[in-house]
């Protein structure tokens, strides 16, 4: 196994964080081997930022990604910049309300600002998005993810982020239900 | 030793008593087992007194009528036709089986055609058995429940009544111009004149809809305290008349027997995926039954709330379990002032329930979900589930995202259910549902506030003004410009429909009803 992952965003929006909690959580929980990439400097004043995360069952010699398995894109210059690199087999995954994505290629979108701001803080946005592509690649375990971010978050707001995790986890599985339902032909109640 | 059955012959006073007199004269052995009720004419024998016997503990039912058209007033038998089929089908539903009750017709000179019958629907119920039910003793003076009127005024703190009348002006049967006073009946009750005529005829006519105590300044909780002294009549034989005769306490009464075995789960379509065993249970309620007593007249289709539900959970990827030999919740016994037997079918439901190990329990029935979530354990009924209504369930699910609506593209107005909105405190959530049902705001006519009630409850009371009442609401509806009324409770579709059937008003307040679990199973789809 040896799964490359990239997350962009805006500069702000936890990238940086979602990443170290990907990979700790393959590390730490699931016994795997990862590294972490991130981009630094006049990024994090708001510019396109971003994470690479290499999660391998045996030891990664090089820690740079060029075409990742997996990219997450939190904004649309993120997704601009590295849409191109993503593998013809890789998994898209994007922030719905903020990336147009262009093409016909699949993707899974989740609106995880918007989900974000009705717990309360947007800064969770990026929580969200790591419950979401959990659910959805199932590059870590549940219980990984969901012991990392609970260790990874400022004191007194693991409640809340917790909150935050499920929500994308949740949104995962419906997700993946509704693929399910249309695949089997049946994307209604009545149909 | 042979065991005695009973078997009542409702027998028409024209064509068959003639034949029946011929067999008395003849001394011809009438079977032991028949009791033989006299009758003006078989068609006046409605579903109610059909099914009260049952009830009572009898073991078959034989109405007996005129030929097809030796029928002194013209539609007699047809009526007793309709009624027997009917009433046949329901019996079928509460697991006392169809064949208990039979319909014959004879003309005067056929004695030995109608001794053949009987004798052979005689042995025909020998052997079936005897009935399930087993009927419950008529309250005795001495069973009379301590509760006294005082009593239900202290605990309900009614004293605390200001007199100022804030309840009356707002009670919708006031407003339909029927002379009532919430307030005048917690001032007379308070007086010590519970017993009045005219106070019971209050208590039996109050929808117990929670309008007064929403606006009660003292916070006196006026539909617990009817509730109660419904409960004192009760234990008094003092209760009014129930309205169609009785006939759905009746059939509550008769299920509160552990022996009968209620089959509500025929004919479900086979699209719908239910399992034996699992972590839901859904819950469905007594639609079933109501489209059959109201369907010749109403055309309701109050089951399709149930199967819809049932839809939208395997939509969702849910397959619950259901009751084989679900029962009725009894809300409709506890609100009549019936406790005792309301008491019988909470403790056979809970046992029923916890034997289901199941962990959550949806339904679809507003009336279900106050009844099992909150007067089972008022009332010492302790179930081991979490009791969810199918809206909460939808909420839910849906906010977990990935579905999307076609949206209705009709301007909808929405008809609350009582236990919903005020008992429950959900008024939100089904409005909440609406929203995803609207492309834009205008297409939902607004209302933060409940909608008034729907102009009945427990089947009681039902009069000129409840009608007036429903006339009213469907007159606003229509103004108000909206195709399409959503409703939250079969019971509300059932009373509107009845009210727009008007006959003298034709077609004006015919307006499309739709169960809002209904319409979200309409236009929900798959993202």
């Amino acid at each position: 196994m040896y799964k490359q992952i990239v997350i962009t965003g805006f500069g702000g929006q936890g990238v940086v964080l979602a990443g170290k909690i990907v990979g700790q959580a393959a590390a730490i929980v699931d016994k795997l081997e990862s590294t972490l990439v991130q981009s630094y400097g006049p990024e994090s004043r708001g510019g396109a930022c971003s994470a690479q995360v290499t999660i391998a069952d045996g030891p990664i010699y090089f820690p740079y990604i060029k075409n990742p398995d997996i990219l997450v894109c939190m904004s649309q210059s993120g997704y601009d910049k590295q849409h191109h690199t993503l593998k013809d087999d890789g998994t898209l995954v994007i922030e719905q309300d903020l990336v147009k994505p262009v093409g016909d290629r699949d993707y899974y979108a989740v609106p995880c600002t918007r989900y974000a701001e009705e717990i309360g803080h947007k800064m969770m946005a990026n929580i969200i998005m790591v419950g979401f592509m959990a659910g959805i690649t199932g590059a870590i375990s549940l219980d990984a993810a969901r012991s990392t971010v609970e260790k990874s978050v400022p004191k007194g707001t693991e409640e809340k982020n917790l909150k935050a995790f499920e929500r994308g986890w949740e949104h995962a599985q419906a997700t993946l239900k509704g693929r399910r339902h249309k695949a089997a032909g049946k994307p209604g109640v009545v149909a | 030793m042979q065991e005695e059955f009973k078997i009542i012959l409702f027998l028409c006073n024209w064509g068959p008593h003639v034949a029946y007199q011929t067999l008395q004269d003849q001394r011809a052995e009438i079977p032991l087992e028949i009791q033989m009720v006299r009758i003006p004419c078989s068609g006046r024998i409605t579903k109610a007194l059909l099914f009260k016997p049952f009830e009572m503990g009898a073991d078959g039912v034989i109405l007996m009528g005129c030929t097809p058209g030796s029928c002194r007033y013209g539609t007699g038998t047809e009526a007793a036709r309709q009624n027997t089929a009917d009433t046949r089908k329901i019996l079928n539903l509460t697991g006392l089986g169809e064949n208990r009750l039979e319909l014959a017709t004879f003309l005067p000179d056929k004695s030995e055609a109608l001794l053949n019958f009987i004798t052979s629907f005689v042995a025909r119920i020998r052997k079936m058995g005897k009935s399930p039910v087993t009927p419950r003793p008529m309250l005795q003076a001495q069973d009379i429940t301590e509760d006294n009127s005082e009593a239900i005024v202290a605990r309900h703190d009614v004293f605390a009544c200001q007199d100022c009348g804030k309840c009356t002006s707002a009670c919708p049967l006031a407003l339909a111009g029927k002379p009532y006073s919430p307030r005048f009946v917690a001032t007379e009750i308070i007086a010590g004149r519970a017993n009045t005529p005219e106070v019971l005829s209050m208590v039996n006519a109050c929808l117990t809809c929670g309008t007064c105590y929403e606006r009660c300044p003292s916070a006196v909780n006026f539909p617990e305290f009817i509730k109660d002294m419904r409960g004192y009549y009760h234990g008094r034989e003092l209760t009014g008349t129930p309205a169609h005769g009785g006939f759905f306490q009746s059939m509550m009464r008769a299920m509160t027997s552990e022996k009968l075995v209620p089959q509500p789960w025929q004919n479900l379509p086979e699209s719908i995926r239910t399992g034996r065993q699992g972590p839901v249970l859904f819950y469905g309620g007594c639609a079933a039954y109501f489209d059959i007593f109201f369907g010749r007249f109403l055309k309701v289709r109050t089951r399709r709330i149930i199967e819809d539900s049932l839809r939208l959970l395997n939509f969702f990827d849910v397959e619950p379990a259901v009751l084989e030999n679900e029962r009725c919740c009894g809300h409709d016994l506890l609100w009549s002032g019936d406790r005792e037997n309301f008491l019988r079918l909470a403790r056979l439901n809970a046992d029923a329930i916890a034997a289901s190990r199941a962990e959550e329990l949806i339904t679809a029935c507003p009336e279900c979900a106050h009844t099992l979530g909150t007067e089972y354990a008022k009332h010492g009924v302790e179930l081991p589930v979490k009791i969810t209504h199918i809206h909460e369930f939808l909420e839910r699910e849906i906010d977990k995202g990935a579905v999307a609506f076609k949206p209705m593209g009709l301007s909808m107005a929405f008809q609350d259910s009582c236990r919903q909105s005020r008992f429950n405190g959900q008024a939100a959530l089904p409005r909440k549902l609406l929203q995803h049902l609207c492309n834009d705001e205008s297409h939902l006519v607004k209302s933060d506030a409940a909608s008034p009630c729907c102009g009945n409850c427990a089947w009681t009371g039902c009069d000129a003004f409840s009608k007036a009442m429903q006339v009213q609401r469907l007159e606003g509806i229509g103004q108000s410009g909206s195709q399409v009324l959503i409703t939250a409770c079969p019971k509300c579709q059932i009373h509107l429909q009845c009210a727009m059937d008007d006959v003298v008003r034709g077609n004006d307040l015919k307006t499309e009803m739709m169960d809002l679990t209904s319409a979200i199973a309409k236009s929900i789809y798959w993202e």
